[in-house]
């Protein structure tokens, strides 16, 4: 993946310098050529369009000139410490194991890097939808007719909204989770030990396959297409009649007798697994075993966020004309009907694009966890500098990689913003 | 939202606030208890459901908390406040600290009370509606700050610095009064007066150097340059030459007397705590605001190359967290200067990555403030024969600006808060040393980060909270966003 994505870095600046100089070619073309079939034309060094194009000409001949010193200066700094240029590193032994990963440290650098970054969306794939419930919670809550709820959303929100988000995440790792919960030789298992909370771990039960899972898990791949199909039929059945859909009712009661009679029919393809740790508190087993920092990173990460989200909810819900709220008042609506088909529709229109924003901040935060020792992409690549690793080359990975989720993140996002735009108006 | 910004005129602000009073008071009307908890609290059963859950929940977390903060020891911030304040700054030279702190203040002072005096007038001079605003005002606004400075005071060992902090508050309220009764023609340099004495602030802390004569000499050649320009001059080449000739003789004067001054110090490598915290942010929005401007003019521009660079640059620096520019400015960068180069301080690369995270992020602000100018503007300056340069320095820049002055506050807070990432660096700021005081022999290994992580994020909350209500009083008061 990341000489793939190295590749692509290098063709996207050949092509941007290719543009670059074929557009300065072609607008100095074009300007003689105007200049030539104009009898009034001004003096050249009054001529604005020459004057744009001899600017350009400077700031590109500095920037070339300023470059080629940097990269002669780098060049006389590398040869100097010994440092190769290349990216052959990636396939020696990477010499790194992460806790609960399956990467030996035989595996080889590239592998380690790409583990680290899967770590990375483990933790924006849990942290961004639980920041976006927390958030649009907190935010409607600050327009509650409860005088209770309203201030302690307004002093949660006025609170993390002003500390740094590196604060929070060392308070809670720190303080909370290693000093606030039991070691793990006597930790807590609440609800006859179906969940267990140490300094050390979190686990909760799971499911888990047995034999034929394979097949089950082939089956409700097919029962979700099947579920999407009868939501858009009863969509087409509501803009074509007026029935009430019930798409969501219709779609997740499909899946689920889907999902139901398979289980029958496979003989109970799915047991849940309970957590465990032997009496010396030392090895987890079964169930989904959180990591500590794991944990202590993506809560902080989220207490923090929804803050930014609650304030941008609740902008976005002042936004909303009045009248409207008025309306589905005078129509009699529930407070839940008036938030859910009135207002947030209309609210989401204005609160998606900051959201973005947001979603991207939680991303770009996430490499935060070099402070407690969590090993996604960016404190795994500083393993890798402690291990006499090419520096150079390993920062411009660390960005490559973060420039690309941040593009594939404001891609998607841009996508559904169009949507929701087009469907509003 | 773009074609909405209509740029208001200084006096309108007052009307506008007064309305906000009157708005916000009108529905306060006095309930008996009973009525006020039915009518907020259990209106409906639902209410009542909410109101007991949610005041279960706060009263148990508000109990483990104040139980906590009962039960722990805070001999440990008590045992390293100082360092805390001012990181690892010598001992017996603690005169600096303070004397620099009175400086600042007495220009934060002397310039709001300056400020405030004119933007005063100016209502007054439009018969509008205006008073001074007290002390007691002040403190309201304030109270955030001066809260935790007490509390972090109270910490404090000895007496002094109690006197200290009092002297500092009688300090401020005695400099602002100044500014209040400056003259007319000192008033309108109120900015460069505290430009100066912040900038002294710094010297009496690092000693005088090439660098702080040549930023002092800069304020000086661009004061004199605005205050000769105030006459009537002539035009062409002996118009520019007397102008630029004072202003360039006032700056080498200003160099010549600063580095004639003796005085010794200690670099930023000794620099620590809260301080560094505090200047790396001024010192990275200040020198991140200038670059960050031609930067959103370089996006907006029509010129291929120069859009292309300043997209380029712009979206690089903020699709990558600030931690990699970081560590990039300790590995990264020191392999770009020339080979016979001493390796600079850690803070001093991270400052210069700092300056340009700012600017990329100022600058969207800028193009934010730019895309609200409506075009008209420009047209016009256009049909009155300005030149390009002008139009944008003298018609769309003063209203582009102006209006981004509370998103501009809002990027202030967040790099201060960013700052803390500069621990991960190993630069002794304001919250690695909660850190190396929980390695200290004496304290290490029982359990005490979480009292220094409070204090810490108290510190950071202050300022951070005082700053982003004066953005939303500024947003106001501007006009910004109202229609």
């Amino acid at each position: 993946m990341i000489n793939w994505l190295l590749r692509a870095l290098a063709v996207s600046l050949v092509l941007i310098v290719v543009y670059v100089i074929a557009r300065l070619i072609y607008d100095t073309y074009k300007l003689f050529r105007t200049r030539a079939s104009r009898d009034d034309k001004a003096v050249l060094w009054r001529d604005v369009g020459a004057i744009g194009i001899a600017a350009q000409l400077v700031v590109l001949g500095a920037l070339a000139a300023l470059f080629s010193y940097l990269w002669s200066n780098f060049r006389a700094r590398t040869d100097l410490i010994g440092l190769d240029l290349n990216f052959d590193f990636l396939d020696q032994p990477g010499n790194i194991s992460i806790a609960d990963n399956p990467l030996t440290p035989g595996d080889s650098v590239g592998a380690a890097i790409t583990q680290g970054f899967l770590n990375t969306i483990r933790v924006i794939m849990i942290g961004i939808p639980l920041a976006l419930l927390l958030g649009t919670l907190v935010g409607v809550s600050r327009f509650s007719s409860n005088y209770l709820l309203r201030k302690i959303a307004t002093g949660y929100v006025e609170f993390f909204r002003n500390i740094p988000v590196l604060v929070v995440i060392v308070f809670l790792w720190g303080a909370v989770f290693l000093n606030g919960f039991p070691r793990s030789q006597e930790a807590w298992k609440p609800l006859n030990s179906w969940f267990i909370f140490s300094n050390n771990r979190f686990a909760f039960p799971s499911l888990m396959g047995q034999d034929n899972f394979e097949a089950y898990r082939l089956i409700l791949v097919v029962a979700l297409f099947v579920a999407i199909a009868v939501a858009v039929w009863r969509t087409t059945v509501f803009n074509n009649t007026g029935a009430p859909h019930h798409r969501v009712l219709w779609g997740l009661g499909t899946f689920a007798a889907i999902a139901a009679v398979a289980y029958v029919l496979l003989g109970g393809p799915v047991t849940t697994s309970k957590p465990d740790l032997d009496d010396r508190g030392r090895v987890f087993s079964g169930g989904i075993r959180m990591q500590m920092p794991y944990a202590a990173l993506t809560f902080a990460l989220v207490i923090y966020t929804a803050t930014h989200i609650a304030e941008i909810v609740r902008g976005s819900i002042m936004a909303v004309h009045k009248g409207q709220e008025e309306a589905a008042n005078a129509l009699a609506l529930s407070t839940f009907q008036r938030y859910r088909f009135v207002i947030l529709p209309q609210a989401m229109r204005v609160a998606f694009p900051p959201l973005i924003s947001q979603f991207l901040n939680f991303t770009k935060n996430s490499s935060l966890a070099i402070a407690i020792g969590f090993t996604e992409t960016t404190s795994l690549i500083q393993n890798l500098f402690g291990q006499s690793q090419p520096a150079p080359q390993l920062i411009l990975i660390l960005a490559l990689l973060y420039l690309t989720l941040s593009l594939v993140l404001s891609a998607f996002g841009n996508i559904i913003n169009r949507r929701l735009q087009i469907v509003g108006r | 939202m773009a074609e909405n910004v209509n740029p208001v005129v200084l006096p309108a602000d007052v009307a506008i606030l007064a309305a906000q009073n009157e708005a916000n008071q009108a529905p306060s009307q006095k309930l008996p208890p009973g009525e006020w908890l039915k009518k907020n609290l259990f209106s409906t059963p639902g209410n009542s459901i909410v109101t007991i859950i949610v005041g279960a929940i706060a009263a148990a977390a508000l109990f483990f908390a104040a139980r906590w903060v009962i039960d722990s020891d805070f001999q440990i911030v008590r045992t390293n406040l100082r360092s805390f304040m001012i990181g690892q700054f010598p001992r017996d030279e603690l005169w600096r600290p303070w004397a620099s702190a009175y400086v600042l203040l007495a220009g934060i002072g002397l310039t709001s009370g300056a400020l405030a005096r004119s933007s005063y007038e100016l209502s007054v001079s439009q018969e509008l509606p205006a008073e001074k605003e007290s002390i007691l005002g002040l403190a309201r606004r304030f109270w955030g700050i001066i809260a935790v400075m007490i509390f972090f005071v109270s910490f404090a060992r000895t007496v002094l610095p109690f006197i200290g902090l009092a002297g500092a508050f009688a300090l401020v309220i005695v400099a602002r009064e100044v500014g209040w009764r400056l003259p007319a023609s000192v008033r309108r340099s109120a900015a460069f007066i505290g430009a100066s004495l912040v900038v002294i602030s710094t010297l009496v802390l690092s000693g005088t150097s090439h660098l702080g004569g040549l930023v002092l000499g800069l304020i000086a050649f661009i004061w004199v340059l605005r205050e000769v320009g105030r006459r009537d001059l002539p035009a062409g080449i002996t118009g520019i030459a007397m102008r630029v000739a004072p202003a360039l003789l006032a700056a080498i004067v200003v160099y010549v007397i600063q580095r004639a001054i003796p005085h010794e110090g200690f670099g930023w490598e000794d620099w620590g705590g809260l301080h560094i915290t505090l200047f790396t942010t001024v010192v990275g929005i200040t020198l991140g605001m200038p670059f960050g401007i031609l930067l959103a003019l370089g996006r907006r521009s029509d010129l291929p190359v120069l859009k292309t660079v300043s997209v380029l640059f712009i979206e690089f620096v903020r699709g990558v967290p600030l931690i990699s520019l970081l560590l990039a400015s300790g590995l990264l960068l020191p392999l770009f200067l020339p080979v016979d180069f001493d390796r600079p301080a850690d803070l001093t690369l991270a400052i210069v990555v700092i300056m340009f995270f700012s600017a990329a992020y100022i600058a969207e602000i800028v193009r934010g403030g730019l895309q609200a100018v409506p075009k008209g503007q420009t047209e016009a300056a256009q049909a009155s024969g300005m030149s390009a340069a002008s139009v944008q320095r003298l018609i769309v820049l003063p209203q582009a600006l102006r209006a981004v002055i509370p998103a501009m506050v809002g990027q202030f807070i967040a790099l201060f808060k960013d700052t803390s990432l500069l621990s991960i660096i190993g630069i002794l700021e304001f919250l690695r040393v909660s850190d190396t005081s929980n390695a200290q022999p004496e304290f290490v290994g029982k359990g005490l980060a979480g009292v220094t992580y409070l204090f810490v994020a108290l510190g950071y909350w202050a300022f951070a909270y005082t700053l982003s209500k004066e953005s939303r009083r500024l947003e106001l008061k501007l006009g910004v966003g109202t229609r």
